[in-house]
């Protein structure tokens, strides 16, 4: 913000407004014109039910669990969601009530409207395309310039495998979209043989 | 234990060759991935806030907490913390680890507690108007509810205990453990938590941890006080506070105490050793904690077994105490029985309700408890 110092207050003043704000210029521009995902779906608590999976055995003090994984079902729609991503019980509930709610209201939908899942979908697309084509268009451009000097080239390929290497860490359960594809991951394996189990009772 | 099968080894080593590593003390594949990423999220998290030219990198530093996991080490020793329902409950060598089934226990004492003290309080206030029994919610004006917390260890029962009552009720909580390790690093739990905004800034005053050894009935040579000159001390704090109020009460010299729990040590000597104590814990945390220690000194009656002795004396204090409720944690259904049929023996039964939690089958779902085996609590209330 140091360059903005000398601008008289007046001036200033409207940078806060989102069409002036000061960005820097690897910032796309995509992110700032970002609307709102529409409101969550409320579920109602009597069409849910919780479990904590602590596993089985004797507990206590006699064992030092670090499973907390928690399991919540809609009972109308017979989804259910099993979340181990945290190692607290009343975090892994939150995300999981959190991720149940837009699977419902994905369910509810259908492919007609667009749902908090659909357009978060739409939007994860849109990025990786734009990722490849402007990969494609760096590469596009290195081999021109190998093309003249070739010692370059073994530099390069190093550097790029260690951003993929760092990126890959990082991304895996820092942020909250990794552990969510986790948990995703989880429950459409599970999904299945507890629907089944339902239908038997 | 089930031997992992060698099939589950290579899958593991294929998708990473620190999984097999970890699945030694996990057991099962899932858990072990989930615990891969806890430690490598800390470990990643420790190499970006030390400087970079002291410390190990990162990848070195995850196969070295790997492989101390895969000795039995305690996730949450490396780790440094545990989740104990919102709070985050520092965890150090030499202090037992919050279980999961305790936070269940507490949460059904807080509910229990809770309810007691809203039904006197609107048996107090029928006579009012009754608007202000919708503003107990917010304006916690009453008489401070008194909690005591009998080897407290971490702090984690009287933390969650301030966190979950706190918003409707005044309180008083004291936690007593016999451990210095074990008192230091409760106050700093509590610090940890004020810091972190888990707990109200009332809390430092609230919450007291004090040093003492229950078990003893005489003053120790070491200089450990026991639990009665606490108790002393406990009354005289209450009625001084309660001054004016006890002149014209009838029963100025009655000690009171909203709810008394424990999570003694209950382990006997032979689970301890037979393997139905996991090799992790038996190894890493402190066997003060598990196992009662014998004392050949106190003569208790007569067919108390070495496992129960601290029930035994805990039942004696809450007594003495008036405890409205009592919550003990013990090692499965089993002890908790034992537990119940002292209680009758030493009480009148018709001034009691005793139950055994989890009971029900659906609570036992829900807190994903084991149907036969696994822990109890046994919860004592006067009627």
């Amino acid at each position: 913000m140091s360059q903005f110092r000398s601008i008289p207050r007046a001036i200033r003043f409207p940078l806060t407004q989102p069409s002036l704000q000061h960005r820097s210029f690897t910032q796309s521009h995509s992110i700032l014109g970002k609307k709102p995902l529409p409101p969550r779906l409320q579920l109602k608590d009597e069409d849910l039910s919780i479990s904590y999976l602590k596993g089985t055995g004797p507990g206590g003090q006699k064992i030092n669990k670090t499973n907390s994984a928690v399991q919540i079902s809609h009972k109308p729609s017979g989804i259910v969601i099993k979340c181990q991503a945290t190692r607290s019980q009343s975090q892994n509930n939150k995300i999981a009530r959190s991720l149940l709610a837009d699977r419902v209201e994905a369910h509810l939908k259908g492919d007609q409207a667009p749902s908090r899942i659909s357009i978060k979908a739409d939007a994860a697309k849109k990025k990786k395309a734009s990722k490849i084509k402007k990969a494609r268009r760096k590469y596009r451009g290195l081999e021109g310039e190998n093309a003249e000097a070739e010692d370059g080239s073994g530099e390069e390929g190093v550097l790029d495998a260690d951003a993929g290497g760092l990126e890959g860490g990082l991304g895996d359960g820092r942020d909250a979209t990794a552990s969510e594809g986790e948990v995703q991951k989880v429950e459409s394996k599970k999904n299945l043989p507890v629907k089944g189990k339902e239908e038997s009772i | 234990m089930p031997r992992i099968r060698p099939s589950t080894l290579i899958k593991a080593y294929q998708e990473n060759p620190l999984l097999p590593l970890l699945l030694k003390e996990c057991r099962t594949l899932e858990s072990a991935r989930n615990e891969l990423r806890w430690l490598r999220e800390h470990a990643l998290r420790t190499s970006q806030t030390r400087q970079p030219q002291t410390t190990t990198p990162w990848r070195t530093y995850l196969s070295s907490i790997c492989r101390q996991r895969s000795r039995g080490y305690p996730l949450q020793y490396i780790l440094g913390d545990q989740p104990f329902g919102d709070l985050e409950i520092l965890c150090r060598p030499g202090v037992l680890i919050p279980r999961p089934d305790t936070e269940s226990y507490v949460l059904q004492a807080a509910k229990l507690v809770e309810q007691i003290a809203l039904e006197k309080l609107s048996g107090n206030k029928e006579d009012k108007e009754d608007k202000e029994d919708s503003d107990t919610t917010n304006v916690p004006q009453s008489k401070p509810l008194q909690i005591l917390d009998l080897c407290t260890g971490t702090g984690c029962i009287t933390l969650l205990l301030h966190a979950l009552l706190s918003p409707r009720f005044n309180l008083r909580i004291t936690g007593i453990d016999i451990s210095p390790a074990a008192l230091s690093l409760a106050r700093k739990n509590l610090a940890h938590n004020l810091q972190a905004g888990h707990l109200t800034h009332r809390a430092s005053t609230d919450i007291k941890f004090h040093r003492a050894d229950i078990m003893a009935v005489n003053p120790s040579s070491n200089g450990t006080p026991t639990i009665e000159n606490l108790l002393g001390e406990y009354v005289a704090a209450e009625e001084s506070d309660h001054d004016h109020e006890r002149d014209q009460d009838s029963s100025p010299r009655e000690l009171e105490c909203d709810l008394l729990i424990s999570n003694p040590p209950y382990i006997s000597t032979a689970d301890f050793r037979n393997g139905t104590t996991a090799r992790s814990v038996r190894l890493f945390e402190p066997r003060l904690a598990l196992v009662p220690a014998p004392r050949p000194h106190l003569t208790t009656t007569a067919d108390v077994r070495p496992e129960d002795i601290f029930y035994d004396r805990i039942l004696d204090i809450s007594y003495r105490l008036r405890s409205k409720v009592t919550v003990l944690e013990c090692g499965d259904i089993q002890q908790a029985e034992r537990v119940v049929s002292m209680h009758t023996s030493m009480a009148p039964p018709a001034e009691f309700r005793v139950q055994i939690w989890p009971w029900a089958e659906e609570d036992m779902a829900f807190y994903g408890f084991h149907s036969s085996g696994g822990s109890r609590c046994v919860i004592i209330q006067r009627v």
